[in-house]
């Protein structure tokens, strides 16, 4: 798949994520990019790695939510309030709002995901328009930080270790990430140099590798586009309303075609993310 | 008209007031050019100037008249400079854009424009003439330091330059890798192309150079070709019998995540030894040092060491470097080590006496290397592991480093340096082991090779 009509997938899901408050259509657009996430990723380290961690924030965001709100009727439990900030009621309805928040942080980060995955620095060259080629330099060396950081971090630490040092304290951590990030922005700036140096910018770029921009790439953008477009139109007019589950919890409501168009995001998954 | 016509340059980086280039004059007509001198003798920012990364890239202040191929290069930015200045840069891992091949001998061709079809011709020639037709479809991650620097140079000669300009190529390179790309620059040469470059490893392309030039003091001063280097006798070192066991390994099985790459291994040392690793790239050389100095359990078998602190010297060793002066560099490796004495005889050793409160990161790369040299061998550690320490290391960094092991052997301690580098084996080495299909085996002392 073109990273354009990626990105035109992860940008519809990220509005519809980010205009509700409805956990049902936030769950249907989650599971469509876990779907596409897993289809592409072919069982690598990267996204299992990836799901643990926007788990744990999911997890956390939920966790924060039921322990400091406080408000509600159903009280599931009651602790001291002689706990600063978490002692009181914690009640059902905390809870299922804190799952909520947790599901729409999760269906963001995860729909944004699969565009970051694969997008590399030459990607991203590829994929700006003439106008913005200097900017194109710039980011691509700095996307190349990462991996360097990565790379260099664990050889680092190594040395490090072999010259005494040890992570005990938080002040013993610069030994390793000072010498990894100068290392790492010193990495980047020679490769700016040298596409700089091949002339980057110099005029109208042309392409070695003919773009595959097929029917399905056009099918995937305008699906969701669409898809997205329409969502915002039902929220907007009311009929895909939000939910909110205070003062007294109560089911979401559910809208057919507003769920129709989350799931229209099940699309590239189809066809393995390819 | 000369290619390159340097005249009463001056250059100065941005927020500093020395001169690296201070009233130079130069001209290049044609041929291949060599440049030397030492680390911070401003060779690579002549080369800078060459295609204006210097000053628009890099900044700072310039002054006086630089001229390459016609163009004012003081007003032409690098981009536009690109279509008849190629560079090549030092690290061969920190050039590519493109993951495969011949995508990235392409950019350079798609930033001007070139059309398709006569792309896709420069860059099949291109390719040919570096020797990696063969490597056409490949991943760029799975080259050698070799390849990449060929690849590097067929990026630029696709853009048909007429003045190549090449900083440290071979630095980084093992001998194979280093007479591939000698093979490449020659032919590039050979076909029309001047080229400009800067080495500190004199042989690696001194003989095929028609003009020697050495930076110092910010001028140019040409030089008489040295002599091509000479294959000697052997270096008979006798080496103390061993004293007292350093390390041995039992019967080790060693590998990284769980997957062994040695197999089997029954390897000792003792004091006064200086074993010189060798062996393709793969075969382990790091994965054993990491297991001798405890980073890496083995697999199977036992591994032991004299009791005593292990100085271990990583590849690209100034990336150790995180403190404010060079002095507290030394201090700090002391005092996490719990070693006696401080920091002046090690200072002494490695000539920094000098730069003991500067800020490493403002030493030039050697000073850098022999800092980070101070920094790993304060307190006089019974056993070195060092790995491809001269990796992209100049001359005095590199007596410096020679210097030291000879004199950790000579106290009692050992050593153990894996290396391609056959100049610093014959140096310092009393025994040589080779790795291959995860199995090590004694070799003969290797031929000495004076520069």
């Amino acid at each position: 798949m073109s990273t354009r009509s990626l990105a035109a997938w992860s940008g519809a899901g990220l509005v519809i994520v980010l205009s509700t408050s409805n956990p049902v259509y936030r769950a249907v657009v989650l599971l469509c990019a876990c779907n596409l996430l897993l289809a592409r990723a072919r069982g690598g380290p990267g996204p299992r790695l990836l799901l643990v961690g926007i788990t744990v924030a999911a997890l956390t965001s939920t966790a924060i939510t039921l322990l400091l709100s406080h408000t509600g009727q159903q009280v599931l439990v009651r602790l001291p309030t002689a706990i600063p900030a978490i002692g009181g009621a914690l009640t059902l309805e905390a809870l299922a709002f804190g799952l909520a928040t947790g599901l729409g942080i999760a269906a963001a980060l995860l729909t944004v995901a699969p565009f970051t995955l694969i997008s590399q620095p030459h990607e991203l060259v590829d994929a700006l328009p003439p106008a913005l080629a200097r900017t194109g330099a710039a980011v691509g060396a700095a996307l190349n930080l990462i991996p360097g950081t990565v790379r260099g971090a664990a050889e680092v630490r190594d040395a490090q270790r072999m010259r005494g040092w040890r992570a005990r304290h938080v002040v013993d951590w610069p030994a390793v990430a000072v010498p990894v990030v100068l290392t790492a922005i010193e990495g980047s700036l020679t490769l700016a140099e040298a596409m700089e140096s091949r002339g980057y910018g110099a005029a109208t770029r042309t392409h070695f590798a003919v773009e595959h921009w097929t029917a399905f790439d056009t099918l995937v953008a305008l699906s969701a586009l669409l898809a997205a477009a329409a969502f915002l139109l039902l929220t907007l007019t009311g009929q895909a309303p939000g939910w909110f589950p205070f003062p007294v919890l109560t089911a979401p409501p559910v809208s057919m075609p507003a769920v129709l168009c989350c799931a229209v995001l099940v699309l590239p998954s189809l066809r393995g993310g390819r | 008209m000369a290619m390159v016509a340097f005249a009463g340059l001056h250059y100065a980086y941005p927020e500093t007031v020395v001169r690296v280039l201070d009233g130079l004059d130069l001209e290049i007509d044609a041929g291949l050019v060599l440049l030397t001198g030492s680390s911070g003798s401003g060779k690579s920012t002549l080369l800078r100037v060459c295609n204006g990364l210097i000053p628009h890239f890099h900044g700072g202040v310039i002054g006086g008249s630089a001229r390459v191929l016609g163009h004012d290069v003081l007003r032409t930015p690098t981009r536009e400079m690109a279509r008849d200045v190629g560079f090549v840069f030092q690290d061969p891992e920190l050039q590519a854009v493109y993951p495969t091949v011949e995508r990235d001998a392409a950019f350079g061709l798609e930033n001007l424009g070139v059309g398709r079809a006569e792309m896709l011709r420069r860059v099949a020639d291109a390719l040919e003439r570096c020797g990696i037709s063969h490597l056409r479809t490949r991943a760029v991650t799975t080259l050698s330091g070799g390849e990449r620097q060929r690849l590097a140079l067929a990026g630029v000669l696709a853009m048909r330059p007429r003045l190549l300009v090449l900083d440290e190529p071979f630095s980084q390179l093992d001998p194979e890798g280093s007479s591939a790309l000698r093979q490449a620059l020659v032919a590039a040469v050979a076909s029309g192309t001047t080229a400009l470059v800067a080495e500190h490893r004199h042989h690696a392309i001194g003989d095929r150079a028609g003009r020697w030039l050495r930076m110092q003091g910010g001028h140019i001063v040409e030089l008489p070709p040295e002599p091509p280097p000479e294959v000697v006798a052997p270096a008979r070192r006798s080496g103390q019998p061993p004293s007292e066991l350093s390390w041995r390994l039992d019967r080790v099985n060693a590998g990284h995540a769980g997957v062994a790459v040695l197999h089997d291994l029954e390897l000792a040392a003792g004091g006064g030894e200086v074993v010189a690793l060798t062996g393709a790239n793969g075969s382990g050389k790091s994965t054993l040092l990491r297991t001798i100095a405890g980073l890496l359990p083995p697999l199977a078998g036992r591994v032991e060491r004299r009791p005593g602190r292990i100085a271990y010297l990583p590849q690209n060793p100034s990336a150790l470097l995180h403190r404010a002066t060079v002095r507290s560099e030394i201090e700090w490796t002391l005092r996490r080590t719990r070693s006696a004495g401080g920091p002046e005889a090690v200072l002494e050793q490695l000539g920094l006496s000098a730069l003991a409160d500067r800020d490493p990161r403002d030493l030039s790369s050697g000073q850098r290397q022999r800092a980070a040299l101070a920094a790993v061998l304060a307190g006089d550690p019974p056993l070195l592991l060092l790995d491809e320490p001269t990796r992209g290391m100049d001359r005095e960094a590199r007596a410096a480093l020679t210097a030291a092991v000879t004199r950790i052997a000579a106290m009692g301690g050992s050593a153990v340096v894996a290396t391609h580098d056959q100049e610093l084996a014959a140096a310092v080495a009393t025994r040589v082991v080779e790795l291959h299909d995860g199995a090590a085996r004694e070799a003969r002392a290797p031929l000495l090779v004076s520069p």
